[in-house]
């Protein structure tokens, strides 16, 4: 009898797992994907990118219930994939990045000047993005998240806070700097 | 909306805009069907990490029940011990002695022999004694009358024939 109790408990266990990480999928599926589009600005990759996070939570469903904060910790998962993954992947031409976000981007309520002006002023941003140094980029594209406190960044970078709220003031103000000087060359 | 179409750029007026844009792409909606495929692709990895697959292990849950997991452990447990007991038996243990052969000295006397060697002690090289000084005068002296004695007596004694014995006093 105490074998059969054994499995039962087993097999119970196993479907407590299975349906805690369905309710993490369920949950958060949707930050991770936009987390992972900001960075990779790519529907196909930022997908995977989620996928493969959800599989490492799987290889380490037991730890689990050890988790405080499930949202910080997925966040950070899915973090460290995409950075991995820029760095592997060959460097896409910008124009790539600026039709997926023609795409992508809302466009309700512009007239088609309208339009054209907003993507070359994005396009304009991302390029700008791109050079700034990798601490302020990543402190900035994160704050660009409401549901993320300054708290909750820090975590996510392993740094501290107030790294954090120094990081983005500087990479404001570089931001400031390149938008103005490319505003006035062009 | 306003920035794109105004020529005057202000400074913290752009980085705000730039910080719309990060927060336009932020905020975009994820695609639909997003949860079940991840769900699907989970379902389809596999469970537990294994470094070498088990053909039995097709079957779903086959190695949960504690059952199988004890007989499989009974099972290593009986091939470990089998192993060893079929060691231990073929070891043909040597037979104990009943009295020890201490093995034979070469001189018998249990201490090392000197393989005869004679021990010969350096000779002691002490002072050589000259002879006194007087008594080496006196034989010199000895010596010269006895090798001329006839001389003496032709010049003393003209004409006499008769020989002289030397004084072997002095030669004392």
């Amino acid at each position: 009898m105490e074998i059969v109790d054994s499995a039962v408990h087993d097999a119970n266990r196993q479907h407590a797992e299975e349906a805690a990480l369905a309710a993490l999928v369920d949950q958060y599926a949707s930050t991770l994907y936009r987390v992972a589009f900001s960075v990779l600005r790519n529907q196909q990759d930022a997908e995977d990118a989620v996928q493969e996070a959800f599989l490492r939570v799987l290889r380490h469903r037991e730890t689990l219930g050890e988790i405080r904060d499930h949202r910080v910790w997925l966040v950070r998962i899915v973090w460290n994939i995409v950075l991995d993954r820029k760095r592997r992947a060959k460097t896409r031409p910008e124009t790539d990045d600026i039709a997926d976000l023609a795409r992508v981007l809302p466009a309700t309520g512009l007239s088609a000047e309208q339009r054209a002006a907003a993507l070359q002023h994005h396009a304009r941003v991302l390029t700008c993005m791109e050079q700034l140094p990798a601490r302020e980029r990543e402190v900035m594209m994160l704050s660009a998240f409401e549901e993320l406190s300054s708290v909750e960044i820090a975590s996510v970078l392993g740094v501290t806070e107030s790294s954090v709220r120094s990081r983005l003031f500087r990479a404001r103000n570089l931001m400031a700097e390149l938008l103005q000087h490319k505003r006035s060359t062009t | 909306m306003s920035l794109f179409t105004e020529d005057r750029f202000d400074r913290s007026e752009g980085a705000l805009a730039a910080e719309e844009t990060l927060r336009m792409i932020a905020t975009l909606p994820a695609p639909a069907g997003l949860e079940d495929r991840v769900k699907a692709g989970l379902q389809s990895a596999p469970r537990s990490g294994t470094v070498i697959s088990w053909p039995l292990a097709t079957a779903e849950n086959w190695m949960r029940g504690a059952g199988m997991r004890a007989a499989a452990a009974a099972a290593i447990v009986l091939a470990v011990a089998g192993g060893g007991w079929g060691v231990y038996s073929h070891i043909q243990i040597a037979p104990v002695p009943a009295a020890l052969v201490e093995p034979q000295l070469p001189n018998g006397t249990g201490r090392f022999s000197s393989a005869g060697a004679m021990r010969v002690p350096q000779t002691v090289q002490g002072t050589v004694i000259a002879e006194p000084a007087v008594e080496k005068q006196k034989a010199e002296k000895g010596a010269q009358t006895a090798q001329h004695p006839v001389k003496k007596k032709a010049k003393t004694g003209v004409g006499t024939s008769t020989t002289t014995q030397p004084k072997t006093r002095s030669l004392r």
